[in-house]
C-alpha cells in the first residue's frame, strides 16, 4: 500500500474540533477551560458557535499593518503562545457596491484555501471573524515579496538554474490545484509570493473554482489578460473589447495563426475572428521557441513549446510539464537557500498583493509584457 | 647581488664535501642539499652522480637513495634549522585541521600540542618509524579533508595577498586624492584671495569686513563639500570590500568522516550530507497514483454523449478525462476512512495535547 | 490508501465528522446553552415588560398575573431531540424551495444548502435562530459556493410566499451562518462518486472493466462474466446496463434525500454513503462491485474462498468496511420524510408551538454589516438604550411571529391540512 505523501496541516496550528472544546460557562458542571485559553472574552452568554469563533480569534495576536488595499487591509501578526511565529492576517473589508452579501472573492478564497494544503500554495491556518463583522484570514506569512518585483528588479542577477527552482514550485502549485480539481485562474508574477526559505507559494484565490463537470459554462473573463490562453479570448463575449482582438493577434504574430488545420473547432469558437488567409502566420516550430528562449537550451524550448500549443487539446498538462526531462537534465534547479532575493520590502509587498482583488493589477500594466516572457533576456 | 635561491653565502673558500672543488675556485659554484639526509654538495657533483636516475648519496656513510629533482638550495644557513622548517612544513601539510572543525577550543589546543609533539619526535629523531607510519595511516585516511584544508588555506593566501594588493592600491588612490585636494584648495584660496582683493580694491573701506567674511565663508563651504564628496568615495569602497569578503567568504563543506586512526581527537562531528538525490520535480508526492481503481481513458456514459460531441465543447479545452479523473477519485476518495475510529483517536490526542500545552503555559 | 489521504485533507473530515456519541454530546452542549439564555432572556423580556406598564401607572391586574404565571413555571424549552426534528424540517423544505426555482436548482447546490443548515445547527440553536430565516440564506450562500450564481433580487423574487420576501431578510444571516459553519463552504458530496461508480460498473459490463491496482489478476473478461452472473436484483431489467442504469436512478434518489437529512455526512465519508445506497438500492450490485475493488467472497461461505482471496492485502479493510457500510445503509433505510408520515407530522406539530414559546426575543439576526475601515463602534449604550432596544426586538419577533410566512411553522398546519 502507498504510503501518502500528502502531509497534514501545520501542527502548530491544529483546529480544535468542537469536540474537544469545553463549555465554558452555562453549565456548572463542566471543569474550568485551561488559565490561557479563558480569555476575558469569554462569556456566559455566548453561543457554542460564537465561543469556537472566539477561541480561534484568540490564538492570534495582530500586530502592525502590512498593507491596505481596497479589498483588504493585511496585519502582520503572530500566535499567542508562540510570539516568535509569524502570520498574515487578512482583514477583508465589506465591498459596498456589493448587496449579495459577502463578495465572490472572499468566497472563493476561502473555500478553496481551506481544502488545498501544499507547499507551493499559501496555507490558510484559520479564519475568524471580529467585531463588527468582519472577516480575517490567518495566513502564512511570506516576507520575501513576490515573483513580479524579482522580475523588475534589475540589480537581480538570475540564471537558468533559478528560473528552473521558480518555475518547479510554480509548476507544483498548479498542478496541486489541478489535482484537487481546481483551477486558479489568475497565475502571474506578484501572486506567486515568497518565504522566507525562498519556497514560492500561489496566493490568491480570489478568481478560482472548481473544475471538471460538464455541461456548465464557466466565464472566460478571467485571468489577468496577459496571461489568457487563446480559447478564452475566443471565449463567449458579445462585445469583444478592443484589446482581445489585440492581444489575439499579437499571439497569432507569436507563435501562428489557429486554424481548423492546427486547431480543429476553432472557428467554432463563439468570438473567433477568421484571419485573412494572406496574413496567416504559420505554427511555430521548435527552433522559434529555441532561438525567442535561448537560455533554456533546446529541451527548455521543447517544454515551451508544449505549453504554449494553440489547440488547447494539444497543450501540455501541469502533470505532464513537471514529468518533462527538462527538469532532471543540468543545470539542476537551485537549492531555496541559494536563490537570488530581494532584501527590504518584501512584507510590504506580500501586504500589497494580498490587499489586491482578484485580477486586479497593483500599479498599472507592465510597460513591457513582452519582457516577462523572454528568458533569453534574463542572464 | 642577491642569489634567487635563498641566502647569499659570504665564505668564498668553501669546499663541495665530494668533489672538493673550491668556491674560490669556482666563484659561481652552487651548493644544493636533499631533504632525505641533508648532506651539502655543489649543483656540478648532482648533475653527475644523479642525471642518470636515483643513485645513493655520495657522502661516506650515508646510504640514503636521492632523486635529483628533490634537490634544492639551502634556505637557512643551520642545515639543521632547514631540516626541522621542512618537517615542521611536511606535518603541517598533513595534519591540516581547522579550529573550526573541533568541538571546542580545548580540542584544538590538543591537536596543535600533538602536533609539535610530532614535529618534535621526528627532529629529534624519536620513534620516527612509528611517528611515520602513524602519519601515514591519517593521510591515507583523509585525504579529502586535507585537500580541502588545503584548498581553503591557498584561497585565503590568495585572498589575503590579494587585499593586500588592493588595500595598497587604495592608500595610493588616498594620498593622490589627497595630493589634488591640497592642491585644488590652494589654488581656490589663491583664486579666492585675488577676488578678494580686487573686491577690497574696488569696494568702499565699510564693506571690507564684509567681504572679507564672506571670502572667508565660500572656502569654508568648498572645502566641506569637497571633504563630503570624500566621504562618499570613502562608504563606496568600504561596501564594495564588505561584498567582497562576503563573496569570497568561504562556504566550508568538510564533506568526509574524520579518519578512523584515531590520531586527532575532538573532531566536531561532521553530518556528512546524503548525496544529492536526482531533482524530483513532484518532491515527494505521487502524482495520479491510485489504489482503488485504475483511471481508464474513456467510459461509457450516456449523459456524456453530447458534449463528447460538441467540437465547441472540445476546442475550447474541456476535456472529459478530467470529469473521469474526478468522479473515480470521489468514488473512492475517504472509502477506507473509518470516521468513528479516527475521530476517536484525533479527538484524544487533541485534548492530550491541549493540556499539555496548558501545562507547558503554566510552568 | 491514497484516495483516503485525500479525502482526509478536506475540512469536511477535518471539522465536520463526528462519532455518534460526539455529535450527541455537541447538540446537548449547544442545546444547554441556548436553554439557558432563552430562560434569561425571557426573564429579562419580561421584567422589562412589567416595568414600562407599571411606569406608565396604569397596572394591568391581567399582565401581572400572566407574569406570575410565568415564574410559576419554567419555560419549557425545546430538547436536542426536538430541535433536531424541527431543523430536519427546515432541511426538506430547503429541497422543495431549490425546486421552485426555474430552473430547479441544482441537486448540488440544494444539498450543499442542507448541509449548512445542519452544521449551522450542530452549534447553533433553532430557539437562537430560526431555521426559516437561516434556511434562505444557506441556500443562496450555497449557489454562490457551488458557482451556480444568481443576482441576490432575483433569488428573493423566486422565493414563494404571501408576502415577498426581501434581499435583505435573505442576506441578513450570511455573515452569522457562515460563522457557524466556521468558514468552511466546501461540502464532499457522494453525487459525483456515485457517477464515477456507475461509469464503471457499465464499462465493466461492457466488457471493458480495469482491475484495481492491488488486484490485477482479474481480465475485463472475468470482469464482465463475474457480473453477468451475479443474482438476480429487486426489480427485472432488460440487460445488465438497463439494471445498472435503474441502480443509478434509485441511488440518486436516495442521495438526494435519506443521505441529506440524516447525519450520514457527518458520520460516514461520500464514498461510504453512495456505496451503501447503492446496496439499498441493488445489493448484489454493490457487492459484486464492492468485490472487485476489496476482493474476496463477501458473504458468501459456501464459496470455497480462492487461494488469492487468502492473501487479500485488503482483506481487513473490506471486513471493517462492510460493517460501516451496514451501519450506514440502515441509517438511510431509517429515513421517512416528514410530510408521508403523519406521526412525525403531529409531533411535528407540537414542536412547532413548543419552539414558539421558546425562541429567544433578544437575537434579532445580524446587523447590517459595516465596512472594516469604519470600524469606530459607537459608544456603548445606555441601559435604558439596551432596554428600548430589547423590547423593539420583542415587539419584532412577536409581529414575525404572528405574520403570515411561507417559511413559518404554519406551513406545518398547512401540511396537515392536506
Amino acid at each position: 500500500m502507498a504510503a501518502s505523501p500528502f502531509a497534514s496541516r501545520s501542527p502548530s496550528m491544529t483546529v480544535a474540533s468542537p469536540n474537544t472544546l469545553r463549555l465554558r460557562a452555562g453549565v456548572t458542571d463542566w471543569p474550568p477551560r485551561p488559565a490561557f485559553t479563558s480569555k476575558p472574552l469569554a462569556k456566559a452568554d455566548q453561543e457554542l458557535t460564537e465561543q469556537l469563533n472566539e477561541d480561534v480569534r484568540q490564538k492570534y495576536v495582530k500586530d502592525k499593518k502590512l498593507g491596505e488595499g481596497t479589498y483588504a487591509v493585511v496585519f502582520l501578526g503572530y500566535l499567542r503562545n508562540d510570539p516568535a511565529s509569524k502570520v498574515a492576517i487578512k482583514k477583508i473589508k465589506v465591498n459596498a457596491e456589493y448587496k449579495d452579501g459577502l463578495t465572490m472573492d472572499a468566497i472563493r478564497e476561502v473555500k478553496y484555501l481551506q481544502e488545498l494544503s501544499h507547499p507551493n500554495v499559501i496555507a490558510l491556518h484559520d479564519v475568524f471573524s471580529s467585531k463588527d463583522q468582519n472577516l480575517n484570514l490567518v495566513l502564512e506569512f511570506l516576507p520575501r515579496g513576490d515573483l513580479e518585483m524579482l522580475i523588475k528588479d534589475s540589480d537581480i542577477q538570475y540564471g537558468l538554474a533559478d528560473i528552473k527552482a521558480w518555475m518547479g514550485m510554480l509548476a507544483r502549485g498548479v498542478w496541486f490545484c489541478h489535482e484537487n480539481f481546481v483551477l486558479h485562474r489568475d497565475i502571474k508574477p506578484n501572486n506567486l509570493l515568497i518565504a522566507s526559505d525562498g519556497e514560492v507559494k500561489l496566493a490568491d484565490f480570489g478568481l478560482a473554482r472548481s473544475f471538471a463537470d460538464p455541461y456548465l459554462n464557466m466565464t472566460h473573463q478571467v485571468i489577468t489578460r496577459w496571461y489568457r490562453p487563446p480559447e478564452l479570448l475566443y471565449g463567449r463575449d458579445n462585445t469583444p473589447v478592443p484589446w482581445t482582438y489585440d492581444q489575439i493577434s499579437k499571439i497569432c504574430d507569436a507563435f501562428g495563426t489557429p486554424t481548423e488545420a492546427n486547431w480543429p473547432g476553432v472557428s467554432k469558437l463563439p468570438n473567433y475572428i477568421p484571419t485573412d488567409p494572406a496574413s496567416i502566420v504559420p505554427l511555430q516550430g521548435r527552433e522559434f521557441f529555441y532561438r525567442q528562449f535561448p537560455t533554456a537550451g533546446p529541451v527548455g524550448a521543447d517544454l515551451l513549446m508544449a505549453m504554449c500549443s494553440l489547440d488547447p487539446r494539444n497543450r501540455i498538462t501541469a502533470v505532464e510539464a513537471l514529468r518533462h526531462h527538462w527538469w532532471t537534465i543540468d543545470p539542476r534547479p537551485t537549492r531555496n537557500e541559494d536563490l537570488p532575493q530581494k532584501q527590504k520590502s518584501g512584507a510590504k509587498k506580500m501586504g500589497d498583493d494580498l490587499s489586491r482583488r482578484g485580477g486586479q493589477i497593483d500599479d498599472g500594466p507592465f510597460k513591457n509584457a513582452a519582457r516577462q516572457l523572454d528568458f533569453g533576456a534574463m542572464k | 647581488m642577491a642569489s634567487r635561491n635563498g641566502v647569499d653565502r659570504r665564505d668564498d673558500d668553501e669546499v663541495c664535501p665530494v668533489c672538493k672543488s673550491s668556491r674560490y675556485l669556482n666563484p659561481n659554484m652552487r651548493f644544493l642539499i636533499n631533504p632525505e639526509c641533508y648532506h651539502k654538495m655543489c649543483e656540478s657533483c648532482v648533475d653527475r652522480i644523479f642525471s642518470s636516475g636515483p643513485s645513493s648519496c655520495p657522502v661516506a656513510g650515508c646510504r640514503k637513495t636521492l632523486r635529483k629533482n628533490r634537490f634544492r638550495a639551502q634556505t637557512f644557513e643551520d642545515i639543521g634549522v632547514e631540516r626541522e622548517v621542512d618537517i615542521r612544513r611536511r606535518v603541517m601539510h598533513i595534519l591540516n585541521r581547522r579550529e573550526d572543525e573541533f568541538d571546542s577550543k580545548r580540542n584544538y589546543d590538543d591537536f596543535l600540542e600533538q602536533r609539535e609533539e610530532i614535529i618534535a619526535n621526528l627532529v629529534s629523531r624519536i620513534d620516527v618509524a612509528k611517528t611515520e607510519a602513524q602519519l601515514q595511516a591519517y593521510a591515507s585516511e583523509n585525504m579529502d579533508s586535507i585537500r580541502a584544508n588545503q584548498a581553503l588555506e591557498e584561497e585565503e593566501a590568495s585572498t589575503f595577498q590579494a587585499r593586500v594588493t588592493k588595500e595598497q592600491e587604495e592608500a595610493r588612490q588616498r594620498r593622490q586624492a589627497e595630493r589634488d585636494r591640497l592642491d585644488a584648495e590652494r589654488r581656490e584660496m589663491q583664486a579666492g584671495r585675488e577676488d578678494f582683493l580686487s573686491r577690497l580694491a574696488s569696494g568702499s573701506s565699510a564693506d571690507a569686513g564684509k567681504i572679507a567674511r564672506e571670502g572667508h565663508k565660500v572656502l569654508l563651504k568648498k572645502s566641506s563639500a569637497r571633504r563630503s564628496e570624500e566621504d562618499r568615495i570613502r562608504q563606496k569602497q568600504a561596501a564594495l570590500r564588505g561584498s567582497e569578503t562576503k563573496r569570497t567568504g568561504t562556504t566550508l563543506s568538510s564533506v568526509e568522516k574524520s579518519g578512523d586512526s584515531g590520531l586527532i581527537k575532538g573532531l566536531r562531528k561532521i553530518k556528512t550530507p546524503e548525496p544529492e538525490k536526482p531533482y524530483d520535480p513532484f518532491m515527494g508526492y505521487v502524482p495520479e497514483k491510485r489504489d482503488y481503481y485504475t483511471l481508464k481513458q474513456s467510459y461509457p456514459s450516456g449523459y456524456l454523449d453530447r458534449i463528447r460531441n460538441d467540437p465547441q465543447a472540445q476546442a475550447g479545452g474541456y476535456d472529459l478525462r478530467e470529469y473521469y479523473s474526478r468522479t473515480l477519485l470521489e468514488a473512492f476518495a475517504g472509502l477506507g476512512v473509518f470516521v468513528e475510529e479516527e475521530v476517536t483517536r484525533r479527538d484524544v490526542s487533541q485534548a492530550a495535547a491541549t493540556e499539555g500545552a496548558a501545562v507547558a503555559v503554566e510552568e | 490508501m491514497i484516495e483516503d489521504d485525500i479525502y482526509r485533507t478536506s475540512s469536511q473530515f477535518r471539522l465536520w465528522s463526528y462519532t455518534e456519541a460526539s455529535l450527541r454530546s455537541l447538540r446537548e452542549k449547544t442545546n444547554a446553552i441556548a436553554s439557558e439564555r432563552v430562560r434569561a432572556a425571557l426573564r429579562r423580556a419580561k421584567e422589562a415588560h412589567q416595568s414600562t406598564t407599571s411606569a406608565n401607572g396604569t397596572p394591568q391586574t391581567g399582565s401581572d398575573g400572566e407574569g406570575k404565571k410565568m415564574d410559576d413555571k419554567e419555560i419549557d424549552c425545546l430538547t436536542p431531540e426536538e430541535e433536531l426534528a424541527f431543523v430536519r424540517f427546515y432541511c426538506e423544505k430547503t429541497l422543495e424551495l431549490g425546486e421552485t426555482y426555474k430552473p430547479a436548482l441544482p441537486t448540488m447546490v440544494r444539498a450543499t444548502a442542507i448541509q449548512y443548515l445542519k452544521r449551522f445547527y450542530l452549534t447553533n440553536s433553532p430557539m437562537t435562530y430560526h431555521p426559516k430565516s437561516i434556511m434562505a440564506c444557506a441556500l443562496f450562500l450555497a449557489t454562490k459556493t457551488d458557482n451556480y450564481y444568481m443576482s441576490l433580487r432575483q433569488f428573493a423574487e423566486g422565493i414563494p410566499g404571501k408576502k415577498p420576501t426581501t434581499q435583505e431578510e435573505v442576506i441578513g444571516p450570511e455573515f452569522l451562518l457562515m460563522q457557524g459553519l466556521r468558514f468552511t463552504f466546501d461540502v464532499r458530496h457522494p453525487f459525483r462518486g456515485l457517477e464515477g461508480g456507475i461509469m464503471e460498473l457499465q464499462a465493466i459490463a461492457e466488457g471493458q472493466g480495469q482491475p484495481g491496482p492491488h488486484l490485477t489478476h482479474q481480465t475485463p473478461q472475468q470482469l464482465q462474466q463475474k457480473l453477468l452472473a451475479i443474482s438476480p436484483g429487486p426489480v427485472r431489467a432488460s440487460s445488465i446496463s438497463d439494471r445498472i442504469g435503474r441502480a443509478h436512478g434509485t441511488t440518486r434518489e436516495i442521495l438526494k434525500t435519506a443521505a441529506q437529512m440524516t447525519d450520514a455526512y457527518f458520520l460516514y465519508t461520500p464514498s461510504q454513503i453512495w456505496l451503501s445506497a447503492l446496496l439499498l438500492a441493488d445489493r448484489p450490485l454493490a457487492e459484486f462491485y464492492l468485490d472487485t475493488k476489496l476482493g474476496g467472497p463477501l458473504t458468501s461461505t459456501d464459496i470455497k474462498p480462492d487461494p488469492s482471496d487468502l492473501q487479500n492485502p485488503l482483506y481487513d479493510l473490506r471486513t471493517k468496511l462492510l460493517r460501516v457500510l451496514t451501519d450506514c445503509s440502515a441509517l438511510l433505510q431509517a429515513y421517512q420524510p416528514l410530510s408521508s408520515d403523519p406521526g412525525q407530522m403531529a409531533d411535528l406539530q407540537r414542536i412547532a408551538k413548543k419552539h414558539h414559546h421558546c425562541l429567544n426575543p433578544e437575537k434579532k439576526l445580524a446587523p447590517k454589516r459595516t465596512p472594516a475601515g469604519t470600524e469606530a463602534s459607537p459608544a456603548p449604550a445606555s441601559e435604558s438604550e439596551t432596554e428600548r432596544l430589547a423590547k423593539k426586538r420583542k415587539l419584532e419577533a412577536e409581529k414575525a411571529r404572528s405574520s403570515q410566512d411561507i417559511f413559518g411553522p404554519e406551513l406545518v398546519t398547512e401540511r396537515t391540512k392536506q
